[in-house]
């Protein structure tokens, strides 16, 4: 299904959760993935094995228009950051990716964003079954008032997974690096954790569904260093079975876990309106070491935003 | 060492005593509290004493009696009041609280029918219960026939209180966190999934509370009644709910209309039973509410 557009020469990453296409779900296809990252990969902008391919995405709040023409791709099993001074629109591009923006009354996406192959704008396309793939961790934690145990559960029961629940749980907090810290309290409610604890709890509820790709807008803004680490190096984990976008405002961060990094700011435009725009979206390594516009430079050099 | 750049002498924690206003404004909060429980306290001793000769089991074991006010006693009066609280919970409660979901979930609040939904709800709940007796005669007594039954009393009752519960249960619902929504869309629950397993479970405890003070409410109403023209001296208990009936205010209210000096006793007894009822509701409400207390 990805073969024509991509230029890959042998075999294709093929999504572990394809969008089911005109009803009939294509899962079980067995290609053997092809990592995109290492160092014989020629350097290219675009992602080769795109999740999301945007492409003149403009985000509206009733008639302002928050983010203007935004292209850029989403690598599959990457982690992509996205950085850029506060109000430059990088949540709202983000909530774009799982239609949370839907949410908001008046809020309206134009252009175009493809989840594989798929418009996930298209008239056919259900949001929610869009969340259900496309997975979301929030700046603060927000943890269900229920127990750590039902906060795990919750996902998977209503998308009605059948089979073990209590291996469902176990294995999500496992993943999320949580599971030595709670085992002993699983019944006990989510809210008596510690931030950094209820963040993790945050992301294991999201692998819980098994999704696709997860966002995490600032996961760690509220978090200590070590907690920061952790998290951190659970991402870095989870790129084996997961693409990852992460917004953050820590130049360090970004610089230490993404692939790649789109770089966003405000500009004001002919009529006195300031809009969010991508300036440049490149490998990591290229924005911090090399970056091609300016205004990138200054921003990662702390001479503006 | 220029560690300690301050001088101590501008070091100064000790209290400078706190000003006037302040000292003001904590006696005028806990005379208000006074003034409202001792009240409160008032009304209850006094209603025991004047009360207590009558307050034995002949009370709720007897009918009321024209002719033998010294034995005379309350039941119909009791079950009445029970039939229509539990008919009005029955409906008012459900009625009330979808409708709040819809008014706090799904109405686009941008439309203008919406809004004026929402001042007519409001402005519904400061209408005087009167006026719901007189629309409760009209319509459902006499136009839909239900004459003066249990039903119509319970029906009457629960357009009383159905604007009190909305506002009530809106309130409640308004009061989960939006992150809370957010986290179970995010994870591909429906809307109702989100508002059936995540916002009403958090908002048990509000919307309980609101429920239950709306039905005290109800409780003590005797202008609805009166106007329904509900017989004060029935002398059986309501079989269903199709039978005649009285309520305990209303019960009070006649017996207090009547110049006998054991009518009166009868009255403060009744009223006793009557507080009993609100309090014993009122502390389920606590009871619930601490049970189901959310920290965010
Ligand atoms: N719900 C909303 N309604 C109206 N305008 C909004 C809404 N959310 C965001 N905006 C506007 O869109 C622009 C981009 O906001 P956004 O939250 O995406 O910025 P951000 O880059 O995430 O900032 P930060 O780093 O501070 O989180 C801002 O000008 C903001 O005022
Ligand atoms: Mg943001």
């Amino acid at each position: 299904m990805s073969d024509v557009r991509n230029p890959l020469p042998t075999g294709t990453a093929v999504p572990r959760n394809p969008m089911p296409t005109s009803g009939t779900a294509e899962i079980g296809v067995s290609v053997p993935n092809v990592s995109v990252r290492g160092p014989e990969v020629p350097r290219t902008i675009e992602a080769l094995d795109p999740v999301f391919t945007v492409s003149g995405l403009s985000v509206f709040y009733g008639d302002y228009e928050a983010v203007r023409g935004v292209d850029m791709t989403i690598g599959n099993r990457e982690i992509t950051a996205m950085i850029g001074p506060s109000g430059c629109g990088k949540s709202t591009v983000l909530r774009c990716f799982n239609r949370m923006n839907d949410l908001i009354p008046g809020a309206r996406a134009a252009g175009k964003i493809l989840y594989h192959d798929e418009d996930l704008y298209g008239d056919h396309v259900d949001p929610i079954e869009v969340r259900r793939r496309i997975g979301m961790v929030f700046q603060k934690p927000n943890p269900f008032p229920k127990s750590i145990y039902d906060n795990i559960a919750y996902g998977p029961k209503v998308n009605g997974v059948k089979g073990k629940m209590d291996d469902i749980v176990e294995e999500a907090l496992t993943k999320a690096a949580l599971w030595d810290e709670v085992k002993d309290k699983i019944k006990q409610n989510a809210l008596s954790l510690s931030g950094g604890q209820q963040q993790r709890l945050c992301i294991a509820r999201a692998i819980a569904v098994k999704p696709d790709v997860i966002l995490m807008d600032e996961p760690c803004s509220a978090l200590d260093p070590i907690a920061t680490t952790k998290i951190e190096d659970l991402m870095q984990e989870l790129t084996r079975d997961y693409t990852i976008v992460i917004v953050t405002h820590n130049m360090q961060q970004a610089a230490r876990v993404s692939d790649r990094t789109a770089f966003f700011t405000a500009e004001v435009d002919a009529d006195g309106v300031r809009h969010g725009r991508l300036v440049e979206f490149d490998e990591t390594s290229r924005i911090f070491t090399n970056p091609s516009d300016k205004r990138t430079e200054d921003y990662i050099t702390g001479r503006f935003g | 060492m220029a560690i300690l750049s301050t001088p101590r002498s501008a070091v100064q924690l000790a209290s400078k005593g706190r000003p006037l206003r302040e000292h003001l404004f904590r006696i005028a909060l806990l005379a208000s509290l006074a003034i409202a429980i001792a009240f409160l306290a008032m009304l209850i001793v006094y209603v025991v004493e004047e009360g207590w000769p009558r307050l034995d089991s002949t009370l709720w074991e007897n009918q009321p009696s024209i002719r033998r006010p010294e034995t005379a006693g309350i039941q119909s009066g009791i079950l009445g009041t029970l039939w229509i609280i539990g008919l009005t919970a029955l409906m008012a409660l459900p009625t009330g609280i979808l409708a709040a979901i819809y008014l706090e979930e799904y109405a686009d609040k941008t439309k203008w029918y919406n809004r004026l939904i929402e001042l007519n709800i409001s402005n519904l709940a400061a209408v005087p219960s009167i006026v719901y007796g007189i629309l409760g005669l009209g319509m459902i007594a006499r136009w839909m026939q239900f004459g003066f039954t249990v039903m119509t009393g319970a029906l009457t009752v629960s357009l009383l209180v159905l604007p009190i519960v909305i506002i009530s249960a809106r309130e409640a619902i308004r009061a989960v966190p939006p992150s809370i929504r957010e986290g179970s869309l995010a994870l591909g629950a429906t809307q109702w999934q989100t508002i059936y397993r995540q916002v009403l479970p958090a908002s048990v405890p509000g919307i309980a509370t609101g429920s239950i003070l709306a039905l005290s409410r109800a409780i003590g109403e005797a202008a609805p009644f009166l106007m329904l023209g509900a017989a004060t001296l029935v002398r059986f208990n309501p079989e269903g709910v199709w039978s005649t009936f009285t309520v305990l205010p209303l019960q009070i209210y006649s017996f207090i209309a009547r110049p006998q000096e054991e009518f009166a006793i009868l009255a403060a007894a009744a009223i006793v039973i009557l507080l009993a009822i609100l309090l014993l509701m009122n502390s389920v409400a606590i009871w619930l509410r601490n049970r189901y207390q959310k920290r965010w």
